[in-house]
């Protein structure tokens, strides 16, 4: 399958980077040629196969719903965090 | 370099020492660029850790700019567990960024050298950690293994490296990449030092979701290379590799028979297979787990007009390789391509580990390649599909959630080690640990 410039810009759009423009041409070659290739998997008969795959045969690990908080990391990740104020996360204004 | 078992002996004065002394070898070495930082976290046995790994309190990176000014806020599990059993981190070791490569070449940091060439890579994604311990400058790693992480750089610099069966070693506190295939294990110079870092780096853990919930049985105390098991070669599978991977081959399984194992011959579904369904579930996986770096809460913000503009700009500080799996992974997840690209590798998937049940119905163990040659030099593997389908022999040992130990076997004729991996059935890490250290021994 052949990956176009129209795509790309959807593909960029829905991961919320820009490829830089002169790496735009190369990008669209290697993507469609790995698209190409898994599309080898069209050569498996998986007829009756179920398409839910889990890690577990067991389903998932319940617990206890025991409250807990260790607020130094918390605190930890608030003093590292690129803006900060107040116990809360700086972000660039939502609303203009 | 002592051992672990060594080490595990030494006391707190002995140790001290041992380190100040390890310190002026690392610098001596730095041209190796194995580790990024050179920190201690204890007065433990030090263990290498890689830079996907959080230590409280140290900068953790994955290798990336992005990650650049994130400090740890807490240990992951296997730091808790080393430091009860008398280990403690030091030094955190470089790595692909956000373990996406086989070559350690697209870290921040810079390329990581192979410790018998400098003109060769060591491997990767955890091509840092092999490297400190093939050169002698580490007692003992550890590592992350997603689609061979672990095995493939321990391949190249002649080292032990071990992927758990998934769900044995916790995730948390790990970087994620792809939550359904990574798994943290040992790195080291020998089976039975992986034995012992296995050990107490595995069990269950409420922290993580994912962590089976089984009774803890030490492999270590019960080592038994006596123990003859029924070993299943791969004789199709092994034709793509090199001369030197097809040699090393033939020197195994003359040991193991040496040693009265019995081999079986067995036929796996065709790796191109393995390759497709694993680079679509793995950049699927990854593109959800990196939706977190926006540059809101952690890492390195780039402030842009408004916040969507701060996103991309934020998030095009990403690499090469790591923006094509994000932009690969939203496209097998996006309306349209989803049933075609990544319900039919969830399809395939159960195929490639039915293919492997039945296989270890009849025997205990897969003799199998690592990787389909020695180290690349430097540069050589900048094609990504090129880079991809150099994966071929470990991926689907991910995928399918096994145990596997990566050994060195023999050195090639340009005195480059040629590595082999010994393959289990889920949660056989006993066999695999049993299996390893007979064939050790044997070479």
């Amino acid at each position: 399958m052949q990956i176009d410039d129209a795509l790309l810009s959807k593909l960029e759009n829905l991961s919320h980077l820009h490829v830089a423009d002169d790496k735009r041409e190369e990008i669209i070659a290697q993507l469609s040629e790995i698209v190409s290739f898994v599309d080898n998997l069209s050569e498996l008969d998986t007829t009756g196969v179920s398409d839910t795959f889990s890690m577990t045969d067991n389903g998932t690990l319940t617990r206890e719903d025991t409250p807990s908080c260790n607020t130094q990391v918390n605190e930890n990740i608030i003093s590292n965090s690129p803006k900060s104020g107040d116990n809360y996360f700086i972000v660039p204004k939502i609303i203009e | 370099m002592i051992t672990l078992k060594e080490a595990l002996k030494l006391s707190k004065d002995e140790l001290k020492k041992f380190k100040e002394e390890l310190r002026k070898d690392i610098e001596a070495r730095a041209e190796l660029n194995g580790y990024v930082e050179v920190l201690d976290h204890g007065d433990g046995v030090p263990i290498a850790i890689k830079d996907n790994i959080q230590v409280n309190g140290w900068s953790v990176t994955s290798g990336s700019q992005i990650l650049q000014g994130y400090i740890a806020p807490y240990n992951a599990t296997v730091i808790d567990k080393m430091s009860e059993a008398g280990l403690s981190a030091f030094g955190r070791t470089n790595m692909d960024e956000f373990a996406m490569g086989s070559t350690t070449e697209s870290s921040f940091y810079g390329k990581t050298q192979n410790p018998h060439n400098a003109d060769c890579v060591p491997g990767g994604s955890s091509g840092g950690s092999a490297a400190v311990v093939g050169a002698g400058l580490a007692i003992a790693a550890l590592g992350s293994d997603t689609g061979g992480s672990i095995r493939q750089p321990a391949s190249f610099c002649g080292i032990v490296g071990m992927k758990p069966t998934y769900g044995r070693v916790s995730r948390f506190g790990l970087g994620a990449y792809a939550s359904s295939l990574d798994q943290i294990g040992p790195m080291t110079q020998n089976v039975e030092d992986a034995a012992i870092l296995y050990d107490i780096i595995s069990g269950h853990d409420e922290k993580d979701s994912t962590s089976v919930d089984m009774k803890d049985e030490s492999v270590t105390d019960k080592l038994n290379s006596d123990r003859k098991l029924k070993i299943a070669i791969l004789p199709k599978y092994i034709e793509d590799a090199s001369n030197d991977v097809k040699h090393a081959y033939g020197v195994a399984i003359e040991a193991l028979k040496k040693a009265g194992h019995t081999i079986v011959e067995k036929e796996m579904i065709d790796a191109k297979f393995d390759i497709s369904a694993y680079y679509i579930t793995a950049t699927a996986e990854a593109t959800t787990n990196l939706a977190r770096y926006d540059g809101l809460r952690y890492g390195s913000r780039v402030e842009g007009k408004n916040l969507k503009d701060t996103y991309f700009k934020t998030r095009s500080q990403f690499g090469a390789e790591v923006q094509r799996r994000i932009l690969l992974g939203n496209f097998v997840l996006s309306s349209g391509y989803y049933d075609a690209y990544y319900v039919k590798a969830q399809k395939v998937r159960q195929l490639i580990k039915q293919n492997y049940e039945n296989i270890f119905k009849e025997v205990d163990l897969i003799l199998s390649p690592v990787a389909p040659r020695t180290a690349y030099e430097s540069g050589s593997l900048e094609d990504p599909l090129e880079m991809y389908l150099s994966d071929i022999y470990t991926i689907s040992v991910n995928l399918a959630g096994l145990p596997a130990i990566a050994l060195p076997i023999e050195k090639n004729a340009d005195n480059m080690p040629v590595g082999l991996q010994l393959i289990a059935a889920p949660f056989q890490e006993q066999t695999l640990f049993d299996g390893a250290l007979s064939l050790e021994k044997s070479l």
